[in-house]
Protein backbone atom coordinates (compact mmCIF):
# COMPACT_ATOMS: atom_id res chain seq x y z
CA UNK A 1 0.00 0.00 0.00
CA UNK A 2 1.18 3.50 -0.52
CA UNK A 3 0.57 6.72 1.09
CA UNK A 4 -1.02 10.11 -0.22
CA UNK A 5 -2.39 13.81 1.54
CA UNK A 6 -5.26 14.93 0.44
CA UNK A 7 -7.28 17.56 1.87
CA UNK A 8 -8.58 15.50 4.41
CA UNK A 9 -5.70 13.64 5.54
CA UNK A 10 -3.36 11.12 4.68
CA UNK A 11 -5.02 8.06 2.21
CA UNK A 12 -3.81 4.50 1.67
CA UNK A 13 -4.46 2.94 -1.61
CA UNK A 14 -3.31 0.39 -3.69
CA UNK A 15 -0.83 1.51 -6.53
CA UNK A 16 -2.48 -1.32 -8.84
CA UNK A 17 -5.90 0.26 -8.29
CA UNK A 18 -5.32 3.84 -10.18
CA UNK A 19 -7.40 5.48 -12.65
CA UNK A 20 -5.41 6.94 -15.12
CA UNK A 21 -5.94 9.75 -17.07
CA UNK A 22 -3.61 9.89 -20.25
CA UNK A 23 -4.42 13.54 -20.99
CA UNK A 24 -5.03 14.67 -17.42
CA UNK A 25 -8.69 16.51 -16.61
CA UNK A 26 -9.57 18.95 -18.97
CA UNK A 27 -7.67 21.95 -16.86
CA UNK A 28 -5.89 20.15 -15.06
CA UNK A 29 -4.18 18.25 -17.88
CA UNK A 30 -1.30 17.77 -15.58
CA UNK A 31 -2.75 15.62 -12.85
CA UNK A 32 -2.85 12.07 -14.69
CA UNK A 33 -2.66 9.24 -12.01
CA UNK A 34 -6.40 9.20 -9.48
CA UNK A 35 -6.89 7.25 -7.04
CA UNK A 36 -10.81 6.05 -6.18
CA UNK A 37 -12.49 6.50 -3.09
CA UNK A 38 -15.65 5.05 -2.29
CA UNK A 39 -18.49 7.56 -0.07
CA UNK A 40 -17.85 6.28 4.08
CA UNK A 41 -21.57 6.09 3.83
CA UNK A 42 -22.73 3.46 0.95
CA UNK A 43 -24.24 5.47 -1.47
CA UNK A 44 -24.02 6.84 -5.42
CA UNK A 45 -21.33 9.43 -5.09
CA UNK A 46 -17.60 8.76 -4.62
CA UNK A 47 -14.06 10.57 -5.39
CA UNK A 48 -11.20 10.57 -6.83
CA UNK A 49 -7.88 12.07 -5.15
CA UNK A 50 -4.76 12.68 -7.65
CA UNK A 51 -1.65 11.51 -6.84
CA UNK A 52 0.52 14.31 -7.66
CA UNK A 53 -1.75 16.88 -6.01
CA UNK A 54 -3.00 16.95 -2.28
CA UNK A 55 -5.33 20.01 -3.22
CA UNK A 56 -7.45 18.38 -6.19
CA UNK A 57 -9.78 15.59 -6.04
CA UNK A 58 -13.58 15.56 -8.02
CA UNK A 59 -16.60 14.04 -6.54
CA UNK A 60 -17.81 11.66 -9.30
CA UNK A 61 -21.20 9.71 -10.01
CA UNK A 62 -22.61 7.35 -12.51
CA UNK A 63 -25.16 9.81 -14.38
CA UNK A 64 -27.45 6.47 -15.35
CA UNK A 65 -28.19 6.87 -11.51
CA UNK A 66 -30.30 9.99 -12.53
CA UNK A 67 -30.44 10.16 -16.35
CA UNK A 68 -31.75 6.62 -17.51
CA UNK A 69 -30.98 7.64 -20.97
CA UNK A 70 -27.93 9.06 -20.75
CA UNK A 71 -25.14 7.61 -22.95
CA UNK A 72 -22.01 8.60 -24.84
CA UNK A 73 -20.04 6.98 -27.09
CA UNK A 74 -16.82 7.51 -27.92
CA UNK A 75 -14.93 7.74 -31.43
CA UNK A 76 -12.77 5.41 -32.70
CA UNK A 77 -9.76 8.08 -31.45
CA UNK A 78 -11.20 7.90 -27.92
CA UNK A 79 -11.30 4.09 -27.48
CA UNK A 80 -8.03 3.87 -28.87
CA UNK A 81 -6.80 6.57 -25.98
CA UNK A 82 -8.58 4.56 -23.49
CA UNK A 83 -7.66 1.39 -24.60
CA UNK A 84 -10.73 0.09 -25.12
CA UNK A 85 -11.38 -2.97 -27.83
CA UNK A 86 -15.55 -2.17 -28.20
CA UNK A 87 -17.24 1.68 -27.84
CA UNK A 88 -19.90 -0.73 -26.10
CA UNK A 89 -17.36 -1.42 -23.17
CA UNK A 90 -17.30 2.33 -21.96
CA UNK A 91 -18.64 3.65 -19.14
CA UNK A 92 -19.68 6.96 -18.19
CA UNK A 93 -18.78 9.22 -15.30
CA UNK A 94 -20.17 12.79 -14.27
CA UNK A 95 -18.20 15.30 -12.44
CA UNK A 96 -20.26 16.49 -9.39
CA UNK A 97 -20.41 20.25 -7.95
CA UNK A 98 -21.25 20.92 -4.36
CA UNK A 99 -22.67 24.19 -4.55
CA UNK A 100 -22.77 26.45 -1.37
CA UNK A 101 -26.32 25.98 -0.44
CA UNK A 102 -25.74 21.97 -0.80
CA UNK A 103 -27.23 21.26 -4.06
CA UNK A 104 -24.86 19.63 -6.65
CA UNK A 105 -25.29 19.54 -10.18
CA UNK A 106 -23.74 16.78 -12.96
CA UNK A 107 -21.17 18.21 -15.35
CA UNK A 108 -23.23 16.38 -18.54
CA UNK A 109 -21.54 18.28 -21.22
CA UNK A 110 -18.22 17.22 -20.54
CA UNK A 111 -18.32 13.26 -19.03
CA UNK A 112 -14.69 11.24 -18.30
CA UNK A 113 -15.36 7.88 -20.58
CA UNK A 114 -13.35 5.09 -18.53
CA UNK A 115 -12.29 1.63 -19.29
CA UNK A 116 -12.76 -0.69 -16.59
CA UNK A 117 -10.47 -3.11 -18.36
CA UNK A 118 -7.81 -0.81 -18.67
CA UNK A 119 -8.55 1.55 -15.44
CA UNK A 120 -7.66 4.42 -18.50
CA UNK A 121 -10.35 8.06 -18.56
CA UNK A 122 -11.05 10.98 -20.51
CA UNK A 123 -12.96 13.73 -20.25
CA UNK A 124 -14.43 14.97 -23.41
CA UNK A 125 -16.40 18.10 -24.19
CA UNK A 126 -20.11 17.14 -25.64
CA UNK A 127 -20.59 19.01 -29.29
CA UNK A 128 -24.36 20.24 -30.33
CA UNK A 129 -25.54 18.44 -26.93
CA UNK A 130 -28.50 19.37 -25.05
CA UNK A 131 -26.86 18.34 -22.05
CA UNK A 132 -25.49 21.18 -19.93
CA UNK A 133 -22.33 21.48 -17.48
CA UNK A 134 -24.68 22.21 -14.57
CA UNK A 135 -27.33 19.72 -14.64
CA UNK A 136 -29.42 19.81 -11.53
CA UNK A 137 -30.33 16.53 -10.67
CA UNK A 138 -34.52 15.39 -11.26
CA UNK A 139 -36.52 16.11 -7.96
CA UNK A 140 -33.70 15.85 -5.18
CA UNK A 141 -34.23 17.86 -1.71
CA UNK A 142 -31.00 17.17 0.32
CA UNK A 143 -32.18 19.77 3.36
CA UNK A 144 -35.01 18.63 4.17
CA UNK A 145 -36.14 22.22 5.76
CA UNK A 146 -35.57 24.02 2.50
CA UNK A 147 -38.67 24.24 0.84
CA UNK A 148 -38.26 26.61 -2.30
CA UNK A 149 -38.77 24.82 -5.95
CA UNK A 150 -35.11 23.89 -6.97
CA UNK A 151 -34.96 25.23 -10.70
CA UNK A 152 -36.47 23.19 -13.23
CA UNK A 153 -34.03 20.36 -15.31
CA UNK A 154 -33.51 20.50 -18.67
CA UNK B 1 -0.69 37.11 -30.45
CA UNK B 2 -0.44 37.12 -34.02
CA UNK B 3 -3.27 38.91 -35.76
CA UNK B 4 -4.17 38.28 -39.50
CA UNK B 5 -6.23 39.83 -42.17
CA UNK B 6 -8.34 37.03 -44.21
CA UNK B 7 -11.55 37.60 -46.47
CA UNK B 8 -14.22 34.97 -46.97
CA UNK B 9 -12.69 31.81 -49.33
CA UNK B 10 -9.68 32.39 -47.68
CA UNK B 11 -7.45 30.84 -44.83
CA UNK B 12 -4.60 30.16 -42.83
CA UNK B 13 -2.51 27.28 -42.05
CA UNK B 14 -1.44 25.56 -38.91
CA UNK B 15 1.49 23.16 -38.49
CA UNK B 16 1.47 20.71 -41.07
CA UNK B 17 -2.18 19.26 -40.76
CA UNK B 18 -4.67 21.96 -39.93
CA UNK B 19 -6.28 24.23 -42.13
CA UNK B 20 -8.30 27.11 -41.11
CA UNK B 21 -10.98 28.72 -44.09
CA UNK B 22 -13.06 32.03 -43.63
CA UNK B 23 -16.32 30.39 -45.17
CA UNK B 24 -18.69 33.35 -44.91
CA UNK B 25 -18.79 36.72 -43.22
CA UNK B 26 -22.26 37.39 -42.26
CA UNK B 27 -24.60 39.44 -39.73
CA UNK B 28 -21.99 40.31 -37.76
CA UNK B 29 -20.65 36.82 -37.46
CA UNK B 30 -17.76 35.10 -39.33
CA UNK B 31 -18.62 31.30 -39.98
CA UNK B 32 -15.08 29.36 -40.04
CA UNK B 33 -14.07 26.11 -41.30
CA UNK B 34 -11.60 23.58 -39.45
CA UNK B 35 -9.75 20.65 -40.99
CA UNK B 36 -8.14 19.27 -38.53
CA UNK B 37 -6.94 15.20 -37.61
CA UNK B 38 -9.64 13.45 -35.36
CA UNK B 39 -7.19 13.20 -32.68
CA UNK B 40 -7.11 17.22 -32.72
CA UNK B 41 -9.49 18.73 -30.08
CA UNK B 42 -11.33 21.97 -31.40
CA UNK B 43 -13.98 23.78 -29.26
CA UNK B 44 -15.73 26.80 -29.29
CA UNK B 45 -13.23 28.88 -26.61
CA UNK B 46 -16.38 29.88 -24.43
CA UNK B 47 -17.63 26.17 -23.93
CA UNK B 48 -13.75 25.25 -23.53
CA UNK B 49 -13.26 28.07 -20.58
CA UNK B 50 -16.52 27.20 -19.14
CA UNK B 51 -15.67 23.58 -18.28
CA UNK B 52 -12.43 24.04 -17.13
CA UNK B 53 -14.32 26.90 -14.76
CA UNK B 54 -16.47 23.67 -13.73
CA UNK B 55 -13.58 21.62 -13.19
CA UNK B 56 -12.18 23.86 -10.94
CA UNK B 57 -15.18 24.56 -8.55
CA UNK B 58 -16.07 20.74 -8.49
CA UNK B 59 -12.44 20.61 -6.55
CA UNK B 60 -14.10 22.96 -4.11
CA UNK B 61 -16.11 20.16 -2.09
CA UNK B 62 -15.71 19.08 1.71
CA UNK B 63 -15.94 15.43 2.66
CA UNK B 64 -18.88 16.11 5.58
CA UNK B 65 -21.02 17.78 2.20
CA UNK B 66 -20.00 14.06 0.29
CA UNK B 67 -21.12 11.70 2.92
CA UNK B 68 -24.98 13.65 3.83
CA UNK B 69 -25.17 14.05 0.44
CA UNK B 70 -24.60 10.41 -0.50
CA UNK B 71 -26.81 8.88 2.16
CA UNK B 72 -29.80 11.33 1.14
CA UNK B 73 -29.81 10.79 -2.43
CA UNK B 74 -29.22 7.19 -1.59
CA UNK B 75 -32.27 7.16 -0.05
CA UNK B 76 -34.41 8.67 -2.24
CA UNK B 77 -33.29 6.45 -4.97
CA UNK B 78 -34.81 3.89 -2.80
CA UNK B 79 -37.92 5.51 -2.16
Amino acid sequence: MNKIMSRFGEIEYDPAKTLSFPEGLIGFESLREFVVIPSAKEGLLFWIQSVDDPQIAFVLTDPTNFFLEYKVVPDQNECDKLGLASPEDCHSLSVVTVHQDKTITLNLQAPILYSSETCRGLQVILEKTKYESRTPLPAVKPMPAKTEALPASG
Amino acid sequence: MLVLTRKAGEGIVIGDDIRITVVELKGGGVRIGIDAPRSTKVHRLEVYERIIQENREATQWDIADLDSLSQSLTAEKKL
